[in-house]
């Protein structure tokens, strides 16, 4: 969209914003079911814009979080009933659900966006998991939801556990497995930290078209017939995904993670020529995972046994998160 | 849960009568469960007796949000909320008849219908169950069956980890995210910049939603909530109407537990079939 658009775009907005106001007011003296902002639900919001400010939870949610952690609350846990059993095999204690989202606006960079958007909500999880004193965060699921334009929600859900023996971690780590995924890899002295994004996109403006344009150009008959490769799409294309992966590798690098991709995405457009500009192509690709900290010199510690399944439908691992994120 | 001192219909009664003679297991059971939870629910030393269903066809109130505030639709959250409680009420009436100890895999469904959208019905349907000794202990709050969403092994498995069902409880809130200003709209053009109105609204929705079910857990004296799903869904409303609904298990510890959880030993099994 050109700001020309985008202008055009808000105007229209401010005229359905005086209409939906009308349609308001129509509804207010028709039937006072609108209702306002009550003097604690004002409070509420207050609160919840200085708490996001100032990048800390609101007095209300650290209460509930304190009063959890102490017992004084009921537990949550989203672990199904057999991650209960790791409580005395494995000390691993569920305390509370804990969540984090950021809406986003894509102005210049909607790759960028993703990268500050997950990043922020994981942030704002292990906040609320902090205030639980936690040491962990496993069964991270990442959702998105569409808004109207060029923003969207990336949320983030989990349980906070605490390892009995270890006190309150400083930085909880962030693990998109169950309990009892997290604790078979903590066996194998793999610790899952973090969730790494790898983001990039580029323009590319060939000059005089694309090679495959150039080849038209100089044989108009035949080129068409022959099968040739857009060496430089290819080479533009291939040059986007490697920024991308070479991001996602320094994100874990950063804590000291290798990474598990779980999702991955290219999307190219070609942008027709216009009055000002040529035309062009745009490339975008991002790859999200789950960053692992290990020693690579140590062999897994686990046994196998082969067994065969009698059920008509063969034994399945957890199910994979392998969800739609863009 | 509320008491509520429905008569249910005769033909209801007679249905459930043939399920159960007079507490005796001479009945005929019907269950939904699949072949290996009926498995896993006997080994638990439980009886399926029926199967046991609730519905309430629910005519939402009508509820204006401010056009440019956040704020949580007070009548939609109530109505979303009674009208469960009141299938689920419904069902536990059913399951009483039966002298049943509980209900396992419960399931609970909105369905919207076609002719006016602002009514939805509700349904809770799951499987009463009874203890095959006949022991007491295993019945929920003030004596009522317990409730639960648990599917047959995880029954299984939360007895023996050392927790038994209490009741399955919900949170729910339906929350209107304000609309954008034109000025910050505008204000937004060429920025990539967090929407911090739409960030909070979503953020206090499922905080409402979950205080509630932690809230109604600790009433009914439990110790926890397992399986907790969080659903996020807009039932036909207008594009900035959402509804965060929480719903868990509220588990409670039982006394005899260290031994029972010592005498499991578990093994590590990962399918290599992927």
């Amino acid at each position: 969209m050109s700001i020309w658009d985008k202008i055009k775009h808000g105007i229209e907005e401010v005229a359905q914003d005086a209409e939906r106001a009308v349609e308001n007011l129509g509804q207010m003296a028709n039937k006072g079911v609108v209702r306002s902002q009550t003097p604690e639900e004002i409070q509420r919001y207050s609160e919840w814009e200085q708490a996001l400010r100032q990048r800390r939870l609101p007095n209300f949610v650290q209460n509930r979080m304190l009063q959890t952690s102490q017992g004084h609350l009921p537990w949550i846990s989203t672990a199904k009933a057999s991650e209960l059993l790791l409580q005395r095999s494995h000390g691993v204690q569920p305390i509370g659900m804990v969540t984090g989202n950021c809406w986003y606006h894509f102005g210049y960079s909607w790759t960028q966006g993703h990268y500050d958007g997950w990043h922020t909500a994981v942030a704002r999880m292990r906040l609320e998991a902090l205030a639980l004193g936690a040491n962990a965060i496993v069964d991270v699921r990442m959702k998105v939801r569409h808004g109207e334009g060029e923003d969207m929600d990336y949320g983030v859900t989990g349980t906070a556990i605490r390892i009995r023996g270890l006190p309150p971690a400083a930085e909880p780590v962030v693990a998109t497995v169950s309990a009892l995924e997290f604790v078979r890899l903590l066996e194998d002295g793999v610790v899952p930290v973090g969730v790494a994004i790898g983001a990039n996109y580029d323009w590319y403006m060939p000059w005089m078209g694309t090679v495959a344009d150039q080849a038209n150009q100089m044989a108009p008959f035949s080129a068409r017939y022959q099968n040739m490769e857009i060496s430089d799409l290819s080479a533009f294309q291939e040059n986007v995904r490697r920024r991308a992966l070479y991001d996602l590798r320094e994100d874990g690098r950063r804590m000291a993670a290798g990474v598990l991709a779980h999702t991955s995405y290219t999307q190219m457009f070609r942008v027709a020529a216009d009055q000002d500009n040529p035309e062009r192509f745009l490339c975008r690709h991002i790859s999200i995972g789950t960053a692992i900290s290990y020693l690579p010199k140590n062999p897994p510690q686990h046994e196998l046994i082969t067994m065969v399944s009698l059920a008509d439908h063969p034994l399945t691992s957890a199910p994979t998160s392998r969800k739609d994120l863009i | 849960m509320t008491d509520t001192s429905e008569h249910l219909a005769p033909h209801a009664v007679e249905r459930l009568k043939g399920l159960r003679s007079q507490g005796s297991h001479e009945g005929i059971f019907t269950s939904d469960l699949s072949v290996n939870e009926f498995v896993m629910v006997r080994k638990a030393n439980f009886e399926p007796l029926g199967l046991v269903v609730g519905s309430c066809i629910y005519h939402m109130g009508i509820q204006y949000g401010n056009w440019n505030q956040n704020m949580e639709m007070d009548v939609l959250s109530q109505a979303m909320y009674q009208a469960r409680e009141l299938a689920i009420s419904r069902m536990e009436q059913e399951s009483i008849l039966l002298q049943a100890d509980g209900i396992v895999g419960v399931r609970l469904e909105v369905k919207r219908m076609e002719w006016d959208q602002d009514i939805l019905e509700f349904m809770a349907i799951g499987t009463a169950v009874a203890h095959r000794s006949g022991a007491s202990g295993f019945k929920g709050v003030g004596g009522k069956p317990f409730t639960s969403d648990l599917s047959g092994q995880d029954f299984w498995m939360l007895l023996q980890a050392g927790y038994r069902p209490m009741e399955m409880v919900l949170g729910s809130c339906v929350y209107h995210v304000a609309h954008q200003g034109m000025l910050k709209s505008m204000g937004n053009i060429g920025r990539n910049t967090e929407m911090e109105q739409f960030t909070q609204a979503m953020y206090d929705a499922r905080e409402l939603a979950m205080e509630r079910m932690q809230h109604e857990a600790q009433e009914a004296q439990a110790d926890g909530i397992t399986g907790v799903q969080l659903h996020e869904g807009s039932h036909n409303w207008k594009p900035h109407i959402i509804e965060f609904f929480a719903v868990g298990t509220a588990v409670k510890a039982m006394e005899n537990a260290d031994a029972l959880v010592d005498g499991l030993s578990p093994q590590l099994v990962i399918p290599v079939n992927d």
